[in-house]
Formats: C-alpha cells, sequence, structure tokens
C-alpha cells in the first residue's frame, strides 16, 4: 500500500545543485585536472589482431628512449585477472584487437606513446570467430578450453510451466531482434593516476560508479588488503553504466607507478577512447509471447545470445538482470528464459547506458506491440489491460508496493493526444508508445546491498553529510542534502556533503543498479534522525515536552501545533554542544534492503514518441516525446526533468544512431565525429509527467529515476517507426539503411 | 622542436611562454598555466568540451588551435567569465534551469553559448542549435541546455534595456 502523502517544506521543491557553482565556472577537478609532483604518463601496446599467439616482446629499444622510466611486459602482472577470466597481460595469446600486451610510463605524454611505438611485439596470426552465430558452430575456433562451442556462461530459468501455458494460447507470436555494438560516449575519457610509491598502499584517482567495488578489485590484482588501496574519486564526467567495473588501465597504471617509484596518470586518447571502454556488445533476442483472445498475456519466452567478447568481463550480469525484467510489467505467471554469453574474438564487453535492460526492452516492447495488433488491440489498450498493478509479486519475488505503470500509461496517452493519432497520422508520420520498469537496486548481486551515511551538524547549525555515493552528474549529493534537510527541518544549502575518498567515506556499494536514491537516500535519513534525535533531547527539556512531540521544520524547534513555542535550530545545537555533557552532534544511519534478493521498489514508465521517416533517405526525425514517470515522489523534480531528458537522448541516441562499425574486430567509427550521436538540433521536445505514487519504502517515498526512463525509450521510438512505415525496423540502431530496408 | 617564446593573454592577464611549435592552446592553458576549467575531450574539435573564447568573442576548439598562432593576441576561459564575485548570466542561467549534470561538458557549452550571445542577445531556436551543433552533451541531452540559452538571452536582454 501507498504511503500517506505528508507535508515536506524542503522535499518537492526545485533546488540548485550543491556543486553548481564551481561546474558552471570551471573550478570543478575532475581526474585529468590531477597532476601530481614527479607525475609520469602511461601509454599501453596493444594487440592489433583480433587473435594471435605472442611469439615475442623486445622492450629494448623502449627502455633505451630517453625520459622512458618504465616499461612492463606480462612478467610484472602474473595472476591479475580482469573479471573471470582475463588475464591483465596475455604471455601467450592475444584475442582480440585491442587486447593489452605491454605498457610504458614517461616522462610526457609524447615520449610514452613513441616509446610504447617502439615495443617490438611478433606476432603469429590466428584464425579468428567474430559473429556469435559462428562461434556456436562445432568447427569454430575455440577461445577457451573450458566453454564448450564458446558459451562462456549460461543462465536458463523455467517460470510455472510455460509450454501448458502457450498450449492455451489463442494468439502466438514469434520474432527475433538485434542490438548492435555500442559506447557509451561519456563526456570525460577513460582515466586514471596511480599513486603505488609507498610499498603496500596504492592511492588511485579515477571517475567511477562505485568506489566500493574499484577498490575491493585492485585490491584482490594486487595482493592488498582492500583498506591499503585508497580510492579518490573526484568529479566524474558521466557513467552511463560504463563506469562500474576497473578496466586493465586502472592495474596497468598502478603496476607502472610501482615500477618507476613514481605517479603515473594513464589517460584515452582518441580512438583508444573506444578500445578502452568495452560498452555494449552484440545481443540477438529470439522472443515468443503468447496471449488469450481477451487479449491477457499469458507467458513470455526468451532466448537471448549475448556477445561477450573473448572473456566474461562482467556481462553475467547482463543475462540475471534481463532475465529479471521477463514479467516486471505485466503480471504472467510463466515465463522461460535463457541467456547465453558467447565468445568471439571482439572485445570483451560490459554494458552501455541502459544496463542490457533497455536494449531487451527495444525488442520485447517491439515484440509485444506486435502481439497487440495480433489480437486486434491498441498498444495502449494491450498495456492498460495488462500492466502490473501495486501488490504484484514478479517471478523472482519483487513486490510491488507503489506502482503507477497505468497511471503513467494513461497520462502519457491523453498528454500525446494519441486516440486522435494513432491510426490518423499522414503516411510516414508515426506514433508509438513504449513502457518499461526499473528496479531501485539489485540486492543478490552482492550478499548486502548497503550504504551507510554519517552526519556532523556544527554550532552555527550547518550540517556535514559524509557518503559514499559518487556523482557522476545525476545531482545525488544534492538529493541526498534535500533529504537530510526535510528530516532536519533546515534547508539543502545548510549542507556541505562530503564524499569520494574510501578513507573516510562510509561504506557504499555505489552509484548504479540505480540504487543511490533509494539506498543511500534511506540511510542518510537513518543518519539524520540519529541527529534529530539527539538534538530532540536537548530541545524536550529546554520545552519541557516529550521528544517525540517536536517537529523540526524552517529552521525551528517547537512542539507539534505550538510553533510560537519554537527556539531556533541552530540553537539548539549550540545548547547541545555547549553544555556539560558537551555533546558534538553526530548522527550515524545505514540502509541494506531486508529481502535475501530481488527489490523493494521499482520505479515505472510510459513514453510515447512520435517521429516523421523521410522514405527517401531512411532518416527518422523524432518530432516529440511525451514521458511519464513513476519515481515515487520527486526529492528535486527539476533534477527528475533532467534525469528523465538525458535518458530520452540516450535512447533516442541509441534507437537511431549508435554503433560501432566492426570490420574484423576492429572499431570502424572509433570518434565522436563518425560514432553518431543527437546533436541539439536533433533533439525533440520532451513532456514530462512525473508520477508520484509514495513509495513505502523509499526514503519519502522516493524511487530511482537514474535509468527507469532509458527502458521506455527505445521501444516508444521503435514502434512509433514501425507505425510510420508499416513494419518493425527489428535490428538497433534504426539507421537510416535499415529503416529503407524494411519500407521497401 | 624548438621552443618559442609567445605573448599570450588570458583573461586580461598578459603571459610570455616559451612553447613548443606543435603545442595546442588547450595544451597550453592547461599544463603551462595550470588553467584547468577549459577541459580536453577528443582533442579534434568533435566534441566541444575545449571551447574558449578568442578576441572578437568566437567560439574556437582550444584543442585544435596552435598556441604559437595566438602570440600577441588574448582568449578568454572559464575562468574569465565570472564578472568579480558575480555570475555571468549565461552561468545564471545554466545553473537555474539545471542545465549542469556531470560538469564535464559545461565550460564548452558556456563558452559556446556566451560565443553566441556575445554578438547576438535574440537569437532564434534555430541559430541556439546551430551554435550548440559543435558541442555534445550525453547527461542532458541538451534539452535545458538549450533553455538555459534562450533565459541567458533574455537575462542579457534585460540587462542591455536597464543600461539604456
Amino acid at each position: 500500500m501507498s504511503a500517506k502523502k505528508e507535508e515536506l517544506s524542503v522535499v518537492g521543491k526545485n533546488w540548485s545543485r550543491l556543486d553548481g557553482v564551481d561546474k558552471v565556472s570551471g573550478r570543478s577537478i575532475f581526474t585529468d585536472d590531477v597532476r601530481l609532483p614527479g607525475m609520469l604518463y602511461g601509454k599501453i601496446v596493444r594487440s592489433p589482431h583480433p587473435s594471435a599467439r605472442i611469439v615475442s616482446v623486445d622492450t629494448s629499444a623502449a627502455e633505451a628512449l630517453p625520459g622512458v622510466k618504465a616499461v612492463i611486459t606480462a612478467a610484472d602482472a602474473q595472476g591479475i585477472l580482469i573479471g573471470m577470466n582475463q588475464p591483465l597481460l596475455p604471455t601467450k595469446f592475444v584475442k582480440f584487437v585491442g587486447h593489452e600486451v605491454a605498457a610504458v610510463a614517461a616522462l610526457d605524454e609524447a615520449t610514452a606513446a613513441a616509446a610504447a611505438k617502439l615495443i617490438k611485439v611478433e606476432y603469429d596470426v590466428l584464425p579468428t570467430v567474430l559473429d556469435m552465430t559462428k562461434a556456436l558452430r562445432d568447427d569454430a575456433p575455440q577461445l577457451h578450453q573450458k566453454a564448450k562451442r564458446n558459451v562462456g556462461w549460461e543462465e536458463n530459468l523455467d517460470y510455472g510451466d510455460p509450454d501448458a501455458a502457450f498450449a492455451a494460447c489463442d494468439v502466438i507470436r514469434e520474432g527475433e531482434y538485434v542490438t548492435n555494438p555500442s559506447h557509451n560516449c561519456y563526456a570525460e575519457y577513460h582515466v586514471c593516476v596511480a599513486d603505488f610509491t609507498k610499498a603496500g598502499q596504492l592511492t588511485m584517482w579515477t571517475p567511477t560508479q562505485t568506489a566500493l567495488l574499484f577498490q575491493k578489485s585492485l585490491a584482490a590484482g594486487l595482493k592488498l588488503s582492500d583498506s591499503d588501496v585508497r580510492l579518490l574519486t573526484l568529479n566524474s564526467g558521466g557513467g552511463f553504466t560504463g563506469r562500474t567495473a576497473t578496466r586493465p588501465h586502472h592495474f596497468l597504471a598502478a603496476l607502472l607507478s610501482r615500477k618507476a617509484g613514481r605517479p603515473v596518470r594513464i589517460r584515452a586518447s582518441g580512438d583508444e577512447e573506444f578500445t578502452m571502454c568495452h560498452a555494449g556488445g552484440k545481443v540477438i533476442y529470439k522472443l515468443k509471447s503468447g496471449a488469450t483472445k481477451d487479449g491477457r498475456l499469458k507467458v513470455v519466452e526468451a532466448d537471448l545470445l549475448f556477445d561477450s567478447g573473448a572473456y566474461v568481463e562482467s556481462q553475467m550480469i547482463v543475462t540475471l538482470l534481463t532475465s529479471r525484467y521477463l514479467g516486471a510489467l505485466y503480471p504472467i505467471q510463466h515465463a522461460r528464459y535463457r541467456g547465453r554469453l558467447v565468445h568471439t574474438n571482439n572485445q570483451p564487453y560490459y554494458f552501455h547506458h541502459g544496463g542490457g535492460i533497455a536494449q531487451f526492452q527495444f525488442a520485447l516492447g517491439q515484440h509485444l506491440d506486435g502481439l497487440a495488433q495480433d489480437l486486434g488491440l491498441d498498444p495502449v489498450e494491450f498495456n492498460l489491460l495488462n500492466a502490473v498493478e501495486e501488490g504484484h509479486t514478479t517471478l523472482e519475488g519483487s513486490h510491488y508496493a507503489s506502482c503507477g505503470l497505468k497511471e503513467c500509461i494513461e497520462k502519457a496517452a491523453a498528454k500525446s493526444g494519441w486516440k486522435d493519432k494513432r491510426g490518423k497520422l499522414p503516411k510516414y508520420k508515426g506514433i508509438g508508445i513504449g513502457i518499461g520498469a526499473m528496479a531501485s537496486g539489485a540486492k543478490g548481486l552482492f550478499k548486502h546491498d548497503t550504504s551507510a551515511a554519517f552526519v556532523k551538524i556544527a554550532d552555527d547549525g550547518k550540517a556535514t553529510l559524509f557518503i559514499g555515493l559518487p556523482d557522476m552528474g545525476q545531482s545525488s549529493h544534492t538529493t541526498m542534502a534535500i533529504i537530510g534537510a526535510e528530516v532536519l527541518g533546515i534547508t539543502p544549502d545548510d549542507f556541505q556533503v562530503v564524499s569520494g575518498d574510501t578513507a573516510s567515506d562510509p561504506l557504499d556499494v555505489g552509484a548504479f543498479t540505480q540504487r543511490g536514491t533509494f539506498n543511500t537516500g534511506n540511510a542518510t535519513r537513518n543518519a539524520c534522525l540519529d541527529a534529530r534525535e539527539q538534538l530532540a533531547a536537548t530541545a524536550a527539556r529546554q520545552l519541557d515536552v516529550d521528544a517525540d512531540r517536536l517537529v523540526f521544520r524552517d529552521h525551528r524547534v517547537y512542539p507539534d501545533g505550538e510553533p510560537d513555542r519554537a527556539i531556533p535550530f541552530k540553537k539548539v545545537v549550540y545548547d547541545t554542544l555547549h553544555s556539560l555533557e558537551g555533546r558534538f552532534v553526530m548522527g550515524r544511519g545505514f540502509y541494506n534492503s531486508p529481502l535475501k534478493k530481488g527489490t523493494m521498489a521499482y520505479s515505472f514508465g510510459a513514453q510515447i514518441a512520435e517521429v516523421t521517416v523521410d522514405p527517401g533517405t531512411g532518416v527518422v526525425t523524432v518530432d516529440r516525446m511525451t514521458v511519464a514517470h513513476d519515481v515515487g515522489r520527486a526529492i528535486n523534480p527539476r533534477i527528475v526533468e533532467g534525469q528523465i531528458d538525458g535518458q530520452v537522448f540516450s535512447g533516442m541516441s541509441q534507437a537511431l544512431y549508435e554503433e560501432c562499425v566492426m570490420e574484423n574486430g576492429q572499431i570502424m567509427n572509433p570518434s565522436r565525429l563518425d560514432y553518431k550521436m543527437p546533436r541539439a538540433f536533433e533533439m525533440p521536445e520532451v513532456d514530462h509527467i512525473i508520477v508520484e505514487t509514495v513509495d513505502p519504502n523509499g526514503p519519502f517515498g522516493a524511487k530511482e529515476v537514474g535509468e527507469g526512463p532509458i527502458v521506455c525509450t527505445m521501444p516508444a521510438i521503435a514502434n512509433a517507426v514501425a507505425d510510420a512505415v508499416g513494419r518493425q525496423v527489428r535490428e538497433m540502431p534504426m539507421s537510416p539503411w535499415r529503416v529503407l530496408r524494411a519500407i521497401q | 622542436m624548438h621552443k618559442q617564446l609567445i605573448k599570450l593573454t588570458v583573461n586580461g592577464d598578459t603571459h610570455e611562454l616559451a612553447v613548443a611549435p606543435n603545442q595546442t592552446l588547450l595544451d597550453v592553458l592547461r599544463n603551462e598555466l595550470g588553467m584547468t576549467g577549459t577541459k580536453r575531450g577528443c582533442t579534434a574539435g568533435s566534441c566541444g568540451v575545449c571551447t574558449v573564447n578568442g578576441e572578437a568573442g568566437e567560439a574556437i576548439c582550444s584543442c585544435l588551435t596552435l598556441a604559437i598562432e595566438w602570440d600577441g593576441r588574448a582568449v578568454t576561459t572559464i575562468e574569465g567569465v565570472q564578472e568579480g564575485s558575480e555570475l555571468h548570466p549565461v552561468q545564471q542561467a545554466f545553473l537555474e534551469y539545471g542545465a549542469v549534470q556531470c560538469g564535464f561538458c559545461t565550460p564548452g557549452l558556456i563558452m559556446t553559448a556566451k560565443a553566441l550571445l556575445d554578438v547576438n542577445t535574440s537569437p532564434t531556436e534555430d541559430e541556439i542549435s546551430e551554435a550548440l551543433a559543435g558541442a555534445i552533451c550525453r547527461c542532458t541531452g541538451h534539452i535545458k541546455v538549450k533553455k538555459a540559452v534562450r533565459r541567458a538571452a533574455e537575462m542579457l536582454r534585460e540587462r542591455d534595456a536597464a543600461a539604456r
């Protein structure tokens, strides 16, 4: 049941971000801005071949170059694995283009680049397999002994009795969809600075979504205790699901620093950014669904093939995540999921923005739009008929304590004028709907999903909040200040948020799986409640009332219903410290979902896209997006809109443009110019409808908004394109040539 | 490569610097002068994060500009936009309208917007979009950036009217 909407004085207003002035005035520091005394510059030597045996590595010329301070090869990196099975620097075989072979550190970037070129690696080129479907054949080159037919990981899940369910259906639809390799395109390129000059202690500056997991990964690889790795996160120039795991350059910078005895910076240069990123790989989705003639969806079956690339870095998470979204939107009891990670000689993939879930919804959303039409139903009608509601429990056991999916569909349809447009638009104009759900946190990926927070309150009434949640732009630090301010009855600008140093940050799993607002928000709320309790003891004595009767609001503390008796907040803090007890106000709080696995809250959304297709060129223009999203409670509405805007951009970008064009394992378009994203003039108007269902478990009812919207964007645009041209374009991106092929 | 002495004026301060002929303006600003407000992006002129303003207020990619070309000339960087302790209307509008997220491309976007508004305080939608075409911003999707530029234009017009 949704919680009652309490009257709030801080939450729900538009607040400027606390780091805003620094960001608009050039004061904000990012990792590339860090310069340490004696710092060297690293450069990585990479394989130009998708598959080859390393015959020899000769570093002598590089070592002799003036200005070169360290060279490392496989011998320096023994036993360090990236992900499940990738040696940091392989001794015998390179298995993808860009595979790290050696690294150098020199006095400047130019010398490092020159030295890298002087490292002579002799290769014996081997047969390759770059296509997943070919990799599954018996005669394909085998990348790993343990991975039979190149299947590196497989997930098979059955819920209910899918076969019996299909047998009882009146309408069954099957279809195949494809999404292509892509790249996150953060504003800030991959970069790190490592200082490993003190024996057994590594300090690293790098943009990240999770300092905790980076710390653990570096410590495990370098055989250190976790606390001997200190992660310093400055501003991070975007995350987009792409900064959730360490990459080889983090380890290489550390090893170079240890060898040279000086700090080392490694920063991706130009096209290397695409090589270092290892974003999303190709996925083939085979889908089958069934419904009864009353329009009810009964069963969904999905067989997914993921190009894992040469190793399994972290894609097994994608199989787990996509499987959870089979029945997230519709109350089906029967489903079958098969997900296979297939090894090829492509780069080992992580994920692009949307974490595989949004890309899966490009396929599932189009597939079910087709099923609706097979049933003779308007897609909005079909979705309203089948949408999940509050109280639903998903196939994997998550319970929806709040759910505004139907409200989102209704409001988006009404605002966009769906009824007047669908089926009534001129040729080559289309309108389509996409719906989605997104978990706030993902317990089960780790044993705990904990966020912790400390707050201290100085005797001038100002608060300092310590958290371990990174802010990659989503304004999470300001969101936490707003939550804290609401609890203490002060304002967000009374807060300083201190974060970004594992030595002082309270533990936090990080800013991914959309857990920040929900988990760290609850931790922050708990820490501030703890501090408030300490202050309430003072105020209760002064006002001679029970502490639980006290209201903290508008920088004042007063008994409920008696605001005229208020004591200024600042005075309560002052008196608490300047007393016989001398109590310094410090609150602590943490939050970990009580579930064994799964998620306490989901956000829901519906988006309606309106597009125009040029039948001569196949170019798709998005004219308008109507976005409704159930965020539980908008802590900072303008920031919620900003999250929606960014995800509409990214969803549209992936739906229409973004593709790493591959040839023989090589990315052929590795630049900001050739890898297309929307420019300002290509962006449509976006209408925002914020739906607030006030989740009983969220901080002041809030749920995630970090990745829910993007899940709706891709199917909305795809379904609008299908409406415009009369046929689905089943491969993403829906590039002009793919759209033309569908028209012809 | 032999270094060459140049005189470069940045935000009103003139510096005498020895630079290599292949050193870019971006490199000199960040690494010789320590002014890291101007960010390093693609270094190929396609992302816009390194944008600074030239002598006539025009937007230039500092990554594609050789420092020696700017001998005897002046540039304005993000650090020089603020007016005393007050934010410039473009900066204020970016803050007010939520056009700032990760902040990495923000300096470049602000210098791009300022270059437009310095010569045209009544830009059309198309002129705003065209001016921003060289800047990439994944976080904001340009949507609130366009609104902020519109708002900054309005603020500048109000300021001009008040000064008259």
